[in-house]
């Protein structure tokens, strides 16, 4: 597939349209305010939670060190199984992989639960250009599927939409009467989608973890639809990040504890399914045939960078996306990538490129709350701080940025330097200060004072001071 | 070859962490926790799995287990049930049975219509291999009489569990070396969702109901 390059993401441009979106700016608080506290709950009632994050965080990471030796152990044990491995280098051939799966077989209908991953991959419209009705069965996936928008959160799609918006969609485009009541419109949507699982001949899903000594696929979900699509349709089949890889069963248990209560406050997600192999011989129910396509898609270029590999840690709980200040003010789709957010700021870079994504390392105040929270201990900020670095480096800043930069760093590296340039901007301000503000900044550092008042240098420097008393 | 591929720039990504040879062993692994200790694992089972919207029984017997499950089928009007084929529900499948409703299992109906049939069930009954006491966890494994719909596609599922099956935490779980069925499904209360305006509801796509009943005799 040629596309053309898409554009460079602008965050600011992008923030400033959400900033002046109302529903957005509430619907984005009420669901922060409240996820927050869920997790901050759910953490407080484990005493040894530290310890616990400090486990998983070394968990992920020793799986990283030795990722090559798990992958090749969990192909083997889900081929023993009598499963088939797929391997993708990239979203192509990812797409490529699936789309044969889809001819071969004869698939025409196909039913997906959650996956950050293809959405990743852009798998949806392939399929669709491959001639196959494609189905979100998640109820925020349904939602944005039949608003054709993109998720907003990792683990919560649709918290940028009203119930209002909900119920007008169901109407246009269910013909549902008007439905004040969520628990009315979830009937709707059960029921429409219901239809849909019996139908279909292939489902397709992402893989929270994948246990590489016994062959498992593990997806974690509350509402029973990830189930549905692994166990009804006569296909399954299973899209992993290399990332995904856990060496052993035990270690299941520490990071599925942390993940539920990072991602939504729960003790335990509603529904872990651990899948082993396809149906075996007796069954009555599960798939007949199961796939797993592992995708690279820019992963292993994370893992050859000492600076940045663990962010490969990442268990997509999305606590670093609800705790974020930029994030609760921009909304997930000002990110314009998939995966928004912290995280999103430092691994989109990598996978989509620099040029494309280097705004986002800069969308961040670097007030540190993204480390605290995270489940397995990533150091967001010095990771956003390092990339700001190599944004600068690779000249993607702004003249006036570097014009800013240069001009510090020339009056921060002498006495000397620092009093003749504070002397210069005492006499430039007299022409700015306002009631003891400086309202409002020229050209081109109007930016500044846009929002706000800058406060003005103090009338004498503090060493003048000091020596004067 | 994508598989060499991918494989190789994960060892070339790995070679500065590994040096230049192959790990031979994989040693220095993180030490995991042992199971937490609870002085009474099934009072907290129950606690934990109600708190998830659960209802949450303790029965004497499996007989009086029977009895319950009528009694349940009773309010709810259940008229067709889905049952998994398991010698400890025999006298829950014999009661349901003898009072009329009409049982689906996995060896009366031919694979073809098996899907159809559990679609018109008004419960799915199945026992549980194990309970996990910290969040009030049904753990269930799929075979050839352990259906995975059966806790799936009917609006309420009745569980029996024996309560000396109770563990502390999926640490204690997953310390067992059993065998791994195709399907091991956890389960934490009715399926839910919070999509729709961030309201809690019931039954997104599982069952609305998960009635428990645990067996301490």
């Amino acid at each position: 597939m040629n596309q053309p390059r898409p554009a460079r993401i602008n965050m600011v441009a992008n923030t400033t349209l959400a900033l002046q979106d109302a529903d957005l700016q509430g619907a984005l608080n009420h669901a922060l305010v409240r996820f927050r506290r869920l997790r901050t709950d759910a953490a407080a009632e484990v005493p040894e939670w530290e310890a616990l994050r400090d486990l998983a965080g070394e968990i992920k990471a020793h799986a990283l060190a030795y990722l090559d030796v798990h992958l090749t152990q969990l192909e083997s044990r889900i081929v023993a199984l009598g499963g088939t491995v797929h391997w993708a280098s990239d979203a192509v051939e990812a797409r490529r992989i699936i789309a044969d799966l889809v001819r071969t077989r004869g698939v025409r209908r196909v039913v997906k639960s959650k996956s950050m991953t293809t959405e990743e991959i852009h798998l949806n419209s392939a399929l669709e250009a491959a001639g196959v009705a494609v189905v979100e069965t998640d109820l925020g996936e349904y939602v944005l599927q039949l608003a054709d928008e993109p998720p907003s959160h990792i683990i919560a799609p649709t918290i940028h939409k009203s119930v209002a918006a909900v119920s007008r969609l169901f109407s246009e485009k269910l013909g549902a009467p008007p439905l004040d009541d969520p628990e009315d419109l979830n009937r709707v949507a059960r029921k429409a989608l219901r239809t849909e699982f019996l139908a279909a001949d292939m489902g397709i899903t992402g893989v929270n973890f994948a246990i590489a000594e016994t062959g498992t696929l593990v997806v974690v979900e509350n509402e029973g639809n990830a189930r549905l699509t692994t166990t009804r349709p006569r296909i399954h089949v299973a899209v992993m990040g290399i990332e995904k890889v856990l060496p052993r069963l035990a270690d299941l248990g520490v990071l599925l504890r942390v993940l539920a209560r990072s991602a939504t406050g729960q003790r335990a997600s509603v529904y872990v399914s651990m899948i082993t192999g396809p149906r075996r011989p007796g069954e009555s129910d599960g798939p007949e045939e199961l796939h797993l396509v592992i995708l690279d898609n820019g992963r292993t270029r994370l893992l050859a960078d000492p600076d940045l590999r663990d962010s490969l840690r990442c268990i997509r709980c999305g606590a670093c996306l609800n705790v974020c200040p930029v994030y609760e003010r921009a909304g997930g789709h000002a990110y314009e990538t998939v995966y928004s957010g912290p995280i999103g700021s430092v691994i989109s870079p990598v996978l989509v490129g620099m040029p494309r994504a280097s705004d986002l390392p800069f969308a961040s105040t670097l007030c540190g709350a993204c480390a605290e929270v995270c489940p397995v201990k990533i150091d967001l900020p010095r990771m956003l701080l390092e990339l700001r670095a190599r944004a600068v480096r690779a000249g993607f800043t702004g003249w006036v940025d570097r014009l800013f930069a240069r001009g510090w760093t020339f009056a921060m590296s002498g006495p000397g330097r620092l009093r003749v340039v504070a002397g210069l901007g005492r006499l430039v301000q007299r022409l700015l200060v306002r009631r003891g503000r400086i309202e409002r900044l020229p050209y081109p550092f109007a930016g500044w004072t846009a929002h706000r008042t800058a406060p003005p240098l103090a009338a004498h420097a503090f060493r003048d001071w000091w020596r004067s008393r | 070859m994508s598989r060499d591929q991918v494989l190789g720039r994960v060892r070339a990504a790995l070679q500065p962490v590994h040096g230049a040879t192959a790990p031979q062993s994989l040693g220095g692994w993180p030490s995991l926790p042992g199971p937490q200790v609870f002085t009474d694992p099934v009072s907290l089972f129950a606690e934990r799995a109600r708190a998830v919207g659960a209802t949450v029984d303790l029965v004497a017997s499996i007989d009086e287990a029977a009895r319950q499950s009528a009694a349940w089928c009773a309010t709810r009007a259940v008229r067709r049930a889905v049952v998994w084929n398991v010698a400890s529900l025999a006298p829950v499948r014999d009661r349901l049975m003898a009072d009329g409703i009409d049982m689906i299992s996995p060896l009366l109906v031919p694979t073809r219509n098996w899907v159809d049939a559990v679609a018109t069930a008004d419960a799915g009954i199945t026992s549980a291999e194990w309970g996990i006491a910290e969040t009030g966890t049904l753990v269930l494994a799929s075979g050839p009489d352990q259906p995975r719909l059966a806790s799936l596609l009917p609006p309420a599922h009745l569980v029996v569990l024996r309560a000396d099956r109770i563990l502390p935490d999926l640490p204690a779980l997953f310390a067992r070396s059993d065998p791994l069925p195709s399907a091991l499904t956890l389960i934490t209360g009715p399926s839910r969702s919070a999509d729709i305006g961030l309201v809690p509801v019931f039954g997104a796509h599982g069952p609305m109901a998960v009635a428990i009943l645990v067996v301490t005799g």
